[in-house]
Parts: structure tokens; C-alpha cells; sequence
């Protein structure tokens, strides 16, 4: 026991004063928050501008239909006169749509037939997506409105040319819509405590062996299972930190940008939530420090490491990508995943949903499961002899 | 005190050290002297415990490296051919990491530290950081750590390697003073000259057995030449690897 702590308080030390590696693995801790609240950010205001805004309609001809202007008008859009040369203003992206009305119109509206305009816009803008199907909107009620108008002066009920009427009942509360673009804050958890570990296992490992101090350092009467252990914990204060880092960040981004005034929504990310995310994965830290010691362990030379550890990092969050596409219920099978069961988890947590005791309870039994069968393995490596002569 | 028996290892199909039986004794300097590849490397590798031999055992103090190494490793100190020293540590801090693994408590470890770093006159970097060290302040730091502890038995694998002449005169002395209390040493070397200066007892290695051993009068009256280097060309047979 006493040489374990010899060992982490070493491997702390050395550490600490190597300020460029951990500082890289606070700065990608950073990372996420600061995309995901950017993202937020740019998403909510489009979305808020483009339906609160008045809508601006050019209009050329708007003299040929006064009863479609005036509709227009009363549904809060803004005619203005078209430009001059509106599909060239349309193909620029000066302007988002054109209507065209044309001179034959009035004629034809009195005639009880099919009247034409023309919206002049251009499919493949996608910002101009909203503004084109308001405008379709609007038109396809005026037109349906005149239509059944002049159904009842014929005395024929309008239900006649309804076959199907469709209600839509919206499901989606304002917060779980947003929940999908923050689905993704699991993954960037998952994913900085295993950055946040990897630098300062690089270091111990294939490090030590590098600078050729490992064999020194093996010659002392300690077993070796001791080193490794020694090492192993010494990992856990960095990553511990990268996770608060993380998770305090993205506290600050929910409680600074007003998702509530962006985006109609209010997420749960207060202190205690933060609080219970993280001991939640502090297992997870437990298996990315083992993980990575073992394949950093295999590897001759840090550059070596230095390709490796990435990919590890990416593939217990892979998961956590398909949770992000895909509405996955937790269940208990679930939970036997290491890392996924914790994201789900957190998941459920973000949304203030109640959360089965059993399911904390297996999810960090399996991951403890996992890392240590990982640690169990590192040992192995260490007890052989060609970790050092090969 | 080292006693080697019938000591084999092999990778693969290379046979690196074919039953190797030699004693050193206390208060002597034991060369193992050989071509480089000849498999002393190894033997030393063998008694320090980090290789296990494929047969043969051997014995440090009378214990048996094999049954108990933990304890056989803490009576040997081990200047090895990989001497890395911690840069972001002080010359301190990386003697004291060895001398806390060694079991030492603090405050037989700080005075034992004091006398080293007087003994190895590095008190001017005692408090420095070993990142920008010279080739022999590195040194000195990696002999301090590995006799922290003040072991029975030191074992030192090509102790001159590479440095200047000044260092080497250095660590001569140093040899012989570890040998004057009475300490059992054990160090490799290809190099004929320091054999010939430093040993007590020679154990010539070639091609991963022993060829021949004794004092150096024992192996000149064995070959009838009148200088150790034409005895030693005479015992392996050739020059190759030698210096």
C-alpha cells in the first residue's frame, strides 16, 4: 500500500510539472462545451429570427390581385416591390423569394378558374427553406379559403372536397426538441475522460520506457502489479479533471445562454444534476485510465501511443453518436455496456426523468468489471519479461 | 555475495548465455569480460531478476533469486545500461522515489542522500531539475538512486560507457571505494584495459559460456603470456568486439 502511494505521488508530481500535456487535456475538456453552446447559440437565433421576424414579401405585379395583397397583409407579411431583375436578385441570394402575379390574374380569378402566380426561389438556398414554406403556407390558405368561399355560394358544403382532414398533434415538447441537439452531451463526456487520461498515460508508460528509467525503475524490490496500479491511479486526477472541467462548462453555457428565450426551453443542468453526472462516471474513469494503459503498455515509443489512444477514445462513444440519432429506451441489457449504459443515464438525468436505482447499480458494476479485467491484463504485460527487452 | 550456477537463457533459437557458473565474493571487484553479444548483458539481466533463466540458479546472499526475487532485489544495487533519470525531478526527488521504493524510512533516506551527494560531490545540483544535466551529472544522479539503499552487492553493466576521461577516472575511484567497505561488485565490460585495471577476479565470457576465470596472475600462468591483453585474445580467440 505504502509503495502504491510512493508510486502515484511520483507519477502526480512529474506530472503536474509537465504543464504542456495537461494543458492540452483541460483545453480539448473545453472543446465541447464550447461548440455545443455555439451551435445552440447560432441554431436558436436563425430560428427565433426567422419566425418571430415580420415576414418581407417582394411582389411584382402586386396591382393584378388586391384581395391576395390585402390577405397577405393581414397575416403580417411586408409587400415590397420586387427588383428589377428579381431571378438574378433570387440566384445572388439578395433576395430570399419573389411573387409573380401576372396581368392575366384578375381575369382569370373572375372567371372561377385556376389562377396562376409564379414564386420565383431557389430549392437548393437551405436558409431560405422557412421563408418559402410560410409563403406556400399563406397562398395555399388563401387559395383553399376563396375555394371553399365559392363552394358555399353554390351551396355545396366545403367538407365535400376535404376527403382527409389532418390534425397535427405534436409531440415533441419544446425541450425534447431542443434534447436532440443536446443528446450529444453525453458523447463529449464519455469522450473527455478519456483525452483527459491520455496524456498522462502516454507519459508513464511508453514515456518511462522511452527515457529508459523503466528498468531502473523495475529493479526495485517492489512487485510489479505495484507499478502498475501506482500508475494507473495517478491518471485519475487528470482525467477526474477534465470531466469537471467539462461538465462545469457546459453548466455555465446552460445557465448563460438563454435557451429559454432562444429556443423556448429550459434544461436541468443545475448543481446537483452536475453533481450526480459526475460520480456517475467516475467508474468510466476507472476503465479509460485502464484501458489506455494497456495498448499504451504495448506500445514502444509515445508517438506510437500517440496514434493509438485516440481511437480508443472514439469507440466507447460511438454509442453515444447513435443515441444522438436514434431514440434508444434504456433498458438493462443496456446497461451491461460500459459507457453506454452511462450515457443513457445521463441522458435520462439531463431530463429530470426518474432514474432506476437498479440501473445505477449495474451499469457501474459492469464498467468496474471491465476495467479491472483491463487492469488484470496491464499486469500481466508488466510481469512478463519482455516488457523491457523486446 | 553472488553465486551463479549453470545459467542458461536463450530467445529462440539464439543461445545468449550457456551454463555460466561463477561466485563473486565481497570486498572484490568481479569483471565479466567479454565481445559485445557475448551474453554478459544477459548473465547481469539474469541476477537482477528482470530475465528468468530457462535453467540454473542463482544465489545473492544465499538467497535464491528465483524463490524470493522481491528480497534478492533489494540487496543488490544495479547501475544498468538504460540509466534514465527523471528530467522534471530534482536530483532529490529522483533519488528519493528509488530510496521510498526500497523500503527506506525518511530519515535514515535523507541522511543516506546527504552522504551521497557529498560522496559524488552533486551538491551544487541537489535542488535542480535533471532536465539540461550533462551526460556525467546524469550519471552520478543514477548511481545515487541505485545505491541508495547502501546494498551488499552492486552490479554495473558497461559502468564507463561513453564517458570522457575525467568521468571514467571518476568512477574508477568510485569502484574501488564501494570494493574498500567491502562490498561484493560485479560489473561487465569489453573494454580489456579496464578489466586489467579494476578486477580482482575475471570470468571471460565468449559466445555465452564462460571460457575462462580466475585472478589475473591465475590466467596469465594459464596462457604463458606476459601481458592480460594478449591472454585474453589468446582465451576468446579473436579481437572482434573487443576494446
Amino acid at each position: 500500500m505504502k509503495n502504491i502511494w510512493v508510486i502515484f505521488r511520483k507519477e502526480t508530481l512529474d506530472s503536474i510539472r509537465d504543464t504542456r500535456s495537461w494543458m492540452t487535456g483541460l483545453f480539448s475538456a473545453m472543446f465541447g462545451p464550447i461548440m455545443l453552446g455555439v451551435l445552440l447559440v447560432l441554431l436558436g437565433s436563425s430560428t427565433q429570427d426567422d419566425l418571430n421576424n415580420h415576414l418581407t414579401l417582394p411582389v411584382q405585379g402586386s396591382e393584378h390581385a388586391p384581395g391576395l395583397i390585402q390577405f397577405l397583409t393581414s397575416q403580417d407579411v411586408i409587400i415590397v416591390p420586387a427588383p428589377a431583375d428579381f431571378e438574378t436578385a433570387v440566384k445572388l441570394g439578395d433576395v430570399d423569394v419573389v411573387l409573380v402575379i401576372p396581368e392575366e390574374f384578375g381575369g382569370e380569378f373572375s372567371s372561377n378558374k385556376s389562377a396562376t402566380v409564379q414564386l420565383v426561389l431557389d430549392s437548393s438556398r437551405q436558409s431560405t427553406v422557412i421563408v418559402v414554406l410560410r409563403i406556400q403556407t399563406l397562398l395555399e390558405g388563401y387559395s383553399s379559403y376563396i375555394g371553399k368561399l365559392r363552394l358555399i355560394v353554390r351551396g355545396v358544403s366545403p367538407e365535400v372536397i376535404e376527403a382527409i382532414a389532418i390534425e397535427e398533434i405534436d409531440t415533441a415538447t419544446p425541450q425534447s426538441q431542443a434534447m436532440l441537439l443536446i443528446s450529444m452531451l453525453p458523447y463529449f463526456i464519455i469522450f473527455v475522460i478519456f483525452t483527459g487520461a491520455s496524456p498522462i498515460i502516454i507519459d508513464i508508460t511508453a514515456g518511462e520506457r522511452e527515457r529508459k528509467s523503466l528498468e531502473p525503475l523495475l529493479i526495485n524490490p517492489v512487485p510489479h502489479k505495484i507499478f502498475v496500479v501506482g500508475k494507473l491511479l495517478s491518471a485519475f486526477p487528470f482525467s477526474m479533471a477534465s470531466l469537471a472541467l467539462t461538465l462545469i462548462s457546459f453548466g455555465m453555457i446552460f445557465n448563460i445562454v438563454p435557451l429559454e428565450k432562444f429556443l423556448g426551453i429550459q434544461i436541468s443542468l443545475n448543481v446537483i444534476t452536475l453533481i450526480e453526472i459526475f460520480l456517475l462516471c467516475l467508474p468510466v474513469v476507472f476503465l479509460a485510465s485502464a484501458i489506455q494503459m494497456l495498448v499504451a503498455s504495448f506500445t514502444r515509443t509515445t508517438k506510437e501511443a500517440g496514434t493509438y489512444l485516440p481511437f480508443i477514445a472514439l469507440i466507447p462513444s460511438l454509442p453515444g453518436l447513435l443515441l444522438a440519432f436514434f431514440s434508444v429506451k434504456s433498458n438493462l441489457w443496456l446497461m451491461l455496456i460500459p459507457t453506454f449504459g452511462q450515457q443513457l443515464l445521463i441522458n435520462q438525468m439531463m431530463r429530470q426523468e426518474p432514474i432506476s436505482i437498479l440501473y445505477i447499480v449495474v451499469t457501474v458494476l459492469a464498467t468496474i468489471l471491465v476495467a479491472t479485467i483491463f487492469t488484470w491484463l496491464a499486469i500481466l504485460l508488466y510481469e512478463r519479461e519482455n516488457i523491457l527487452f523486446r | 555475495m553472488i553465486k551463479v550456477e549453470q545459467l542458461s537463457k536463450s530467445f529462440g533459437k539464439i543461445r545468449a548465455v550457456q551454463d555460466v557458473s561463477f561466485s563473486a565474493l565481497d570486498g572484490q571487484i568481479t569483471g565479466l569480460l567479454g565481445p559485445n553479444g557475448a551474453g554478459k548483458s544477459t548473465t547481469l539481466r539474469m541476477i537482477y531478476t528482470l530475465l528468468k533463466p530457462d535453467s540454473g540458479v542463482a544465489y545473492i546472499d544465499e538467497i535464491d533469486i528465483s524463490q524470493f526475487p522481491i528480497e534478492a532485489r533489494s540487496r543488490i544495487g544495479v547501475l544498468s545500461d538504460a540509466q534514465g533519470v527523471y528530467d522534471r525531478l530534482t536530483t532529490r526527488e529522483n533519488i528519493r522515489y528509488f530510496g521510498q521504493l526500497q523500503g527506506m524510512n525518511d530519515q535514515d533516506l535523507e541522511n543516506r542522500m546527504d552522504e551521497l551527494l557529498i560522496m559524488l560531490d552533486m551538491m551544487s545540483i541537489a535542488d535542480r531539475r535533471a532536465k539540461g544535466f550533462s551526460t556525467g551529472e546524469r550519471l552520478k544522479v543514477a548511481i545515487a538512486r541505485a545505491i541508495v539503499h547502501n546494498p551488499n552487492n552492486i552490479l554495473l553493466d558497461e559502468p564507463t560507457n561513453g564517458l570522457d576521461v575525467k568521468s571514467t577516472r571518476t568512477m574508477r575511484e568510485f569502484i574501488r571505494k564501494l570494493r574498500d567497505d567491502g562490498k561484493c561488485i560485479v560489473l561487465t565490460s569489453h573494454i580489456m584495459q579496464e578489466v586489467a585495471a579494476l578486477c580482482d577476479k575475471i570470468i571471460i565470457i565468449s559466445n555465452g559460456a564462460v571460457a575462462a576465470q580466475g585472478t589475473p596472475d591465475e590466467i596469465l600462468n594459464k596462457t604463458r603470456k606476459d601481458n592480460l591483453e594478449d591472454a585474453f585474445i589468446e582465451i576468446i580467440g579473436s579481437e572482434e568486439g573487443l576494446a
